[in-house]
Order: C-alpha cells, then structure tokens, then sequence
C-alpha cells in the first residue's frame, strides 16, 4: 500500500521548508522568550515566565492589541468589502470600460509598500500635500494624517490597502465572472433588481471566494502593515498607531529585548490562532457546504 | 574525445601557471588585507564622498582593501544589522555609530578600543592632538577612548528670508531668544498665514534635548550613586510649556515627522525651522527661496547647549591584521585631504579646527558657505548627546518621543507629561 | 437605469483616480527638478520635463546587474513556491490521512508567524551554510510561505471528487491527475499566485538588506533604499526616479500578462 502514503511525498518538500524557516523560528522564539538576552551580550539571564507578566501588563501591548484589532476591521471594509462591491460594479458596465478598470484597479498592487509608504509620507503632509490642498480648497478642516491618534490608523490603512485592493478586486472578479450567465439571464426574467442580484444570486455563490479574500486580508494586512508603521509612524503618536507586528520589531529590534519581543511574539501567534479556529469550524463547514 | 583531451591538457596547464603564480605571489607580494566598513550614508547624503574616501585610501594602501557598506534606517538600523553579524560571528571592521550610541556599543560590541592604537602611534597622537577635547570627549567612555569621532553637526535655526520679508521682518535680525521667536512665529502667522517654527522631530531627542538644556535642565545627570532624568524639572517643563503653547495656543510651531516637517519648509510653509547643519545642502537645493541660518535661539541670561550630533568609528575587527587595517584607515579618514572630502560632501562640522581654517582645505568652502560658519561657531556650546547607561537605552529613547507627541498633540499637559515620563525613565536607569 | 450606470461610473472613476494618485505622483516627481517639486503645485506632471534625477540615480549603481540579481532572486521564490505549493495543496486535498486538518491548520498558522520572529533564526542558519551573499540565501527562506497551499486547496476544494476518482478507478496516476486533470481546471488562480509571489519577491525588501551586504548582489529594492536619507533629507526626484526604475520591469510585465490574466480569469469562469 505504497500509494496510501503518497501524501507523504507531496506534502514534505513545503513541510520540510515551513518546519526549518519559519516553525524553527518559532522554537527559537519560545526558547529566547524565557531569558533576558539582546542575542549577543555575554550576559544571559534565565527569567522563566516572567517576560510574559510584563508584556501582559504593559500599556503597549493593550494599545498594540486594540489597534490590532482595529486595523482588522478597518480592512474588513478596505480590503474586503471595497474590492468585493468593486468587482460587482465593474460587471455592471459595459464590456469595453470592464477592461479599463480591470486592468488599472490592478496596478496600485504592483508596487512595493515600501515606495507606496515612502510616497504619502508626502501626499500626507499637512501643509504642502496634495490632499491637504484638495481638502482646503474644498474648505474642509486640515488633516494632520500622522499626528493625530484617531486619524493616523485610517491613515496607515489606506497605504496598505492600496497594495492590496488590487489583488483581491481580481480574485473577488473572478468569482462573479465564473457566475454562469443563464443564473442572472433567469433572475432578470423573474424581474430582480441589481441588489437582488447582488445579495441572493452572486454572494452566495461567490462566497467560497469571499471567505480567503477575508481570510487573507486579516492575515496579510496585519503584516503588511508593519512597513506604513515603520516607514512612517514608528507606532506613533504614542503608541496610537503601533500593532502587534510592530510591538515585537520594536522590543526586538529597537529596544533589543529578545526575549520580550518573543513573548509578544509567541502571544501575537496565540491571538492569531483563534482566526484560524473560526476559519475551521465555522466559516470553512459552511462555505464547503455551499459551493 | 579530442575535445575532451584538449580541454583536459588546458585544464592542467591552467593549474601549473596558477600554482607558479600563486607561489610567486605568496613569496614576493601579499594577498591584501580586505576589511569592511560600515556606515548610513545614502547616495544623496555622504555616499559618495564615501565611496571617493575607499576609492582614494585603497589606491594609496596596496597592502589593504576597504569594503565600504551602506546601512539604512540610520544607526539604528546598522545596529539591527550589526547584531545579526556578530551572533553570526561575522562582524565588519569597523562600524560607523551615532554619538548617542557609544555607550551601547562600548557595552555591548565586542570592540578594540582607540586607546590600544593610541599607545606607541606617535602619528596617531598628533592626529587626534589636533582635535578638541570636547569634541574627542564624545568617543570617552569612563576615561578610556574606545571610538573615535569622525563627524560633528549640531542644531542651527534656518529661516526663509522672502517670508520675513513679507511679514515685515528684519531678515538681517532673526530671533535670537525663544522669546523673541515666538513672537516673530506670531507675526508670520498674523501677516502671511504660514506656520513660524518646525523644530526637528526624528526617531531621536535631540532637538528637545537642546531645547531643555538651553533652559538650564539637564537630560541625564547623576544624584547620589544613581543615573535619574531632569526631565521633570521646572526648567525643563517650563521649556516644554512654551513649545507646547506654541504649537497649540498660538498654532505657529508645526507638529510632523522630521521629513514632512522640513518639506513644509522648503514648500514655504513654515518661516523658521531647527534642524541639524546636515541639512544645508538638501535646503539650499529644493528651497525657491532665500535661506539664512543663525545660532540656536537662547533662553535669557543662560548658556546655549547643544547637543552635538554626528558620529563615531569604532573597531569591531576579529583578526589582529584587520584591527591594524582598520587603525589605519581611520587615521586616513581624520586627515585633512579626508576631512576636507567628507565635510563638503557631508556638510558635517569639521572636527579639526586647523583644516578648516587651512586656505588649502576647507577654508574657501567655509568663506563661501556661511551657514556652516554658523554651525562652527556653536562648537563652544556643544554638549554631549545624551546616552542612557544601561540595557534599556533605546527603550527610554522611545518614552521620550512618546512624551514628545503626548505634548506636542495636546493629550497631555506638559507638566503631567514630563513628570510621569521622568518616572517611568528613572525605573529603567541603573 | 441611464442615471444609475452613471453613478456607478462615478464610483468606479474617484476610486480610480485615488489608486493611481501615488503612482502618477511617483512618475511624475520624477521627472521633476528639485526646485520645481516645492513650487507647490498640485499638478503631479513636470512643467519642464528633465531627465537629470534619471541620470544621478543610473550614472552610479550599475542597474543591469540589480536587475538580473532581483530577477534571479525572484524566479527563484517564484519557482520553489509554485512547485511545493502545488504539490502539498493536492497532499491536502486529494488525499484523507490522520492528522490531515491539523497539519493543514498547523501550515496555516506559519503565515501569521511575523517577520522579525523568523529573521535571527533563519540569518543564522543561513550564515551557517554559507548563503550570504547568495540568491539561494535571499530566496530559500522566502519560499517558506504558505499562502500559496492555502489558497490552492481552496481552489481544488471546488473540484469535483467524482473528477479524481473517476480518473483513479482508471489506474492514472497521481502526477496524471495533477497534471492533466487538477491544473487545467486551475489556470486562473496559478497565474494569480505566480504573479502575487514573483510581485512579492521581487518588492521583498527587508529580508535582503540582512543576507546580502555585497553590493555586487545588491536587489533593486536594496538600491532604491541608496536614495533614502533621514539625516540629509530625502532627494525626492532621485527617490522617485530610482522608485520608478524599480517599479518598470514590473509594470512593463504587468502590462503585457494582465490580457492573458483576465482571458484566463474569464475562461475559466466560462467552464465553471
């Protein structure tokens, strides 16, 4: 029954990759999270669980979570919701402008964070950005993007956005291009306006798709975001902008208390963990039903 | 086949002529030492005065070969990778480091210091002889010279010229306290509209360190056996009040990061900025407009301190030969056809007073850049940048800058601000 | 229904416009002169076009090699990830062992393993085997990425199991099915995937800043960080012009796949 362990062989080669780079990471980290080292001072100490307490009790990491949490659901709307209505609208128009949009809703995605980051350090400035001219001259109030506590998270999501609006305006496309045309050809002789067609044809038969742009976007958002934080925020001002990702850069990497970042570390993974779990048993059995 | 033989036969002959070579090599010359040297300088900023100052050293010392490595991010960002290579067991030869790193690093990287080169190098002793106490003060740890300075920039007050005009001020009298510069942010509010100040705003203090200290507080100080922050003291708050009240009373100082800040200020924005001598170049070339620098505005009847910014090098090298390498190549970048690349490539404060003055060096660049005349002269008020003793100095750097925006965005009064700040630093100092 | 297509328009239009505000403004800053970048025009085009910040940014790096470094580095991720890739989101998918969901979940949880926590332990491990410096060092720990699997299985979930057994009651085996059967039905998103890693790989930035420190190895995101001072403040034009350069192989690529992307996308959508 050589065939039965198959599986074997197809899934080892990106098992033995996981396992080494990033799961070994992971042990390296839980080990590094109960001492008091930077990684190179001969001074080792052995703390135990302690690291865990102060992380656990520190203002940064209550603000690190809260904003994790907020960027989350922010991107629900920015990456998820925005794309998804996008890419129904685009097939509500005619053919030749569908092939316009597609093509150059796509091309924000194309560029790295890094550039788009480094780009609206200059479209945000307060003074002499091009938003800022555009929104006084409309006479509205002058936005301090990255100063200001509450703006700075709608700020920082909008430049990760853009890196991934595009590619999940494709994939949510594709979804409601594989809708057989005789579905919506049937509905429209049953009289159903475009939200009907929306809410009871295209959601969910579309909803397979639905569910990894959400997935994903969550995910990858939270990391992505770690470059518009360092590049323009450093987690300011005061703490306003800082999320997990970026709490154990700077533990790690600007404090150099390894064994705190792997704590934060090992707690981020935690927190992340209960995606996965809702991911498992509630939105994966019913999307697997349905399609 | 026959192809097969031939390229055998080249194959041995290609052997032989190496190993006669290489035998002649090894008995009449040697293999050069190769070192690395690490640095921040970007291709807009020192990269190429760098890149001239290996190029110019490699040429004139056959025996070594510098590898020049450019770090982004600043010196934080050299430090990431710098603990990468030596948990690696891989560190450079030398490493370029901010002046409020030197104490991390003397702790913390394994380090020859100066001093050992110093000893029985009657050159070296004349070289450093030329540089002033102070300024060589900045590479002392506990008495010992364990890096050595190479830069020097400190706090200057740019202001745009055209702007003073306009709100019918004397652009021949800028301000000279903070009193009086409020006042002239004021009338520049008042008569064109624009913001008066941007005072620097990096990932570092440095700045406000200048600020408070000129007010008489002191950053870092010692009380009793013990390192504790004046940063709650009245002078220090009282300074905080009036750049507070500034940016949110009378909304003349801008509040944004360094960058923003300062492209506001080019884009004639803002009338006044205070910000590194550093930055010369990068005003003069993008402003369309007159900019005139004068000395970091004063508080009444007190001494100007500014902190002095710049860097060190320091010799990270393993190997004995790599160490004398490095040695040598430092002296190189202190003498004065080096200091005289790299102050205009740079437009650091020299740190040896006589080349600067030398008609041969740098004088006629000096004559003919009178904003780094203004820098030269503030070397008498230079303090130490401040470094914090101890594992947790960068994590106090970051309360400072927390305490900066809780401040400057009007969460938190100054005096609620500094005071908890001062607390939470004194528990991390030793 | 005139009055709502228009509206529909309008959205698709400003959303546009804001996507490609940061790119017009990159390209054109670009070919901007120093002084005319503070003018304070909103106009992102150049009034007089130069090509001076092209110059400064090409006369010193030697671009050619960056540019094969960065397309080596990036065909390399590109090709390890779409080949494991496949192979395990076909383990997970076609086949029933014990443990199956908890692997695939364990697989899962490395994508939310950040950055900085895998940085030291895979430096350290790369140093040891000598990759410094090398496109296998760049590329080998960034094909430990899971997405790839995750987003496949989802794929092959809406394939038909009677598909595959029909075709193993027949004696193909695994490979024939895979190859013949599975990835036909998958064109669309295999493209997709490509694109996205080779897209990430090639932007990848702060991974190569630690492995490589030669600058003969240099990638071009590594290049363009050349332009970036904080202490001297940012030369914009150069910054731009070396961010376009950057950028155009991919944009150039992206011009001349998207046809064949969004033919594949409607294809399938055809059969589906």
């Amino acid at each position: 029954m050589l065939r039965k362990y198959a599986f074997v062989f197809f899934i080892l080669p990106a098992g033995f990759l996981l396992g080494v780079f990033a799961f070994g990471a992971v042990a390296h980290s839980v080990f590094l999270s109960t001492l008091d080292w930077n990684l190179i001072s001969p001074e080792i100490t052995r703390v135990g669980w302690k690291n865990y307490g102060e992380v656990f009790r520190s203002e940064e990491f209550r603000l690190s979570l809260w904003n994790t949490l907020l960027y989350s659901l922010l991107f629900v709307g920015a990456i998820f919701v925005a794309p998804y209505g996008s890419a129904f609208l685009v097939t509500r128009v005619a053919r030749r402008w569908q092939g316009v949009y597609k093509s150059l809703l796509f091309f924000p995605s194309i560029l790295s964070l890094a550039v788009l980051s480094v780009i609206f350090l200059w479209l945000y400035n307060p003074l002499v950005g091009p938003l800022d001219r555009v929104f006084t001259s409309l006479g509205l109030r002058r936005l301090f993007w990255l100063t200001d506590r509450r703006l700075v998270v709608v700020a920082l999501t909008i430049v990760t956005a853009l890196k991934l609006f595009g590619y999940n305006f494709i994939v949510s496309l594709a979804g409601f291009l594989s809708v057989p045309a005789q579905i919506e050809e049937a509905a429209l002789l049953d009289r159903a306006s475009g939200w009907d067609l929306f809410f009871w044809i295209y959601c969910p038969l579309t909803s397979a798709n639905a569910v990894f742009v959400l997935a994903t976007a969550v995910v990858v958002g939270a990391q992505y975001l770690f470059v518009p934080i360092h590049m323009l925020t450093g987690g300011g001002p005061n703490y306003a902008s800082s999320n997990l990702i970026f709490l154990i850069y700077q533990y790690g990497f600007q404090f150099f208390q390894s064994g705190k970042a792997a704590a934060v570390a090992v707690l981020t993974l935690l927190f992340f963990s209960g995606f996965i779990v809702v991911q498992a048993f509630l939105v994966e059995r019913r999307v697997y039903y349905e399609s | 086949m026959e192809y097969r033989r031939k390229t055998q036969l080249l194959f041995a002959l290609a052997m032989l002529v190496n190993i006669v070579l290489g035998g002649w090599s090894l008995l009449f010359s040697q293999e050069p030492v190769t070192i690395e040297f690490w640095h921040v300088h970007a291709e807009t900023f020192g990269g190429p005065a760098i890149n001239e100052l290996v190029e110019r050293f490699n040429a004139q010392n056959p025996d070594i070969r510098v590898v020049e490595k450019f770090n982004p991010n600043m010196y934080l960002g050299l430090t990431q990778n710098l603990q990468a290579a030596i948990a690696a067991k891989n560190p450079p030869a030398i490493t370029q480091l901010g002046n409020n790193w030197v104490e991390y690093g003397a702790t913390n990287f394994p380090h020859v210091p100066i001093e050992e080169f110093l000893k029985n190098d009657s050159e070296g002793q004349a070289i450093v002889a030329k540089i002033p106490e102070g300024v060589l003060n900045i590479g002392r740890r506990e008495g010992k010279l364990v890096a050595m300075i190479w830069s020097l920039s400190n706090p200057v007050l740019y202001y745009n010229v055209d702007m003073f005009k306009e709100a019918g001020l004397d652009p021949q009298n800028p301000p000279k306290t903070w009193k009086e510069l409020r006042e002239v942010a004021r009338q520049i509010k008042e008569k064109t509209g624009n913001y008066g100040l941007y005072l620097q705003e990096p990932g570092d203090f440095w700045g406000q360190q200048a600020l408070i200290e000129s007010n008489g507080a002191e950053l870092l100080k010692k009380d009793g056996g013990k390192w504790v922050t004046g940063l709650d003291s009245e002078e220090a708050i009282e300074a905080f009040e009036l750049y507070a009240d500034m940016a949110l009373k009378d909304q003349t100082a801008l509040h944004a990061p360094w960058d923003q800040g300062m492209n506001a200020f080019v884009g004639g924005k803002v009338g006044m900025a205070i910000t590194t001598i550093a930055r010369r170049n990068y005003v003069e070339s993008n402003a369309n407009f007159t900019v005139q620098a004068a000395p970091f505005p004063l508080f009444e009847g007190k001494p100007r301190r500014v902190p002095g910014g710049g860097n060190v090098l320091m010799i990270t090298a393993q190997k004995k030969k790599e160490q004398e390498a490095a040695w040598r190549f430092i002296k190189y970048l202190l003498s004065p056809e080096a200091m005289t690349i790299w102050t205009k490539g740079t437009g650091y404060v020299p740190i040896r007073l006589d080349v600067a003055e030398d008609p041969n060096y740098l004088k006629p660049f000096l004559d003919a850049n009178p904003m780094m005349r203004v820098a030269l002269k503030q070397l008498n008020d230079v303090v130490p940048w401040v470094n914090f003793p101890g594992k947790n100095a960068t994590q106090i750097e970051q309360i400072l800058l927390d305490v900066r925006s809780a401040i400057l965005t009007g969460q938190k009064a100054p005096r609620e601000a500094l005071k908890e700040a001062a607390a939470k630093i004194n528990a991390l100092l030793p | 229904m005139r009055a709502k297509l228009f509206f529909i328009h309008a959205i698709l239009l400003s959303l546009l416009i804001f996507s490609l505000l940061p790119l017009t403004w990159m390209v054109g800053v670009s070919f901007k002169t120093a002084k005319e970048i503070f003018t304070g025009s909103v106009n992102p085009l150049p009034h007089r076009p130069t090509v001076e910040n092209y110059a400064l940014v090409m006369e010193r790096s030697p671009l050619i090699l960056y540019f094969l470094n960065t397309l080596k580095a990036a065909s390399l991720v590109t090709g390890i990830l779409f080949v494991v890739s496949i192979f395990a989101a076909y383990g997970f998918s076609f086949f029933r062992f014990m443990g199956r969901d908890f692997l695939f979940y364990l697989f899962l949880l490395s994508l939310f393993v950040p950055f900085h926590v895998r940085m030291i332990p895979n430096y350290l491990l790369v140093s040891e085997l000598d990759w410094v410096n090398t496109p296998w060092g760049i590329a080998i720990p960034q094909a430990a990425n899971a997405l790839g699997v995750f987003l496949l299985r989802q794929g092959m979930k809406t394939i038909p199991r009677s598909l595959v057994e029909a075709a193993l009651v027949d004696r193909a085996g695994h490979f024939e099915i895979l190859f013949r059967v599975i990835l036909p039905l998958l064109k669309p998103a295999l493209a997709a995937l490509c694109i996205t890693f080779f897209v990430n790989a090639w932007n990848e930035y702060y991974w190569p800043l630690l492995v490589v420190s030669d600058k003969a190895k240099y990638t071009l995101p590594l290049f363009l960080r050349m332009y970036v001072s904080e202490e001297g403040g940012t030369a914009w034009g150069a910054m731009m012009a070396a961010s376009t350069l950057v950028s155009l192989p991919l944009m150039v690529l992206y011009l001349f796949t998207q046809r064949f992307i969004i033919e594949t996308y409607l294809k399938s959508g055809i059969k589906g």
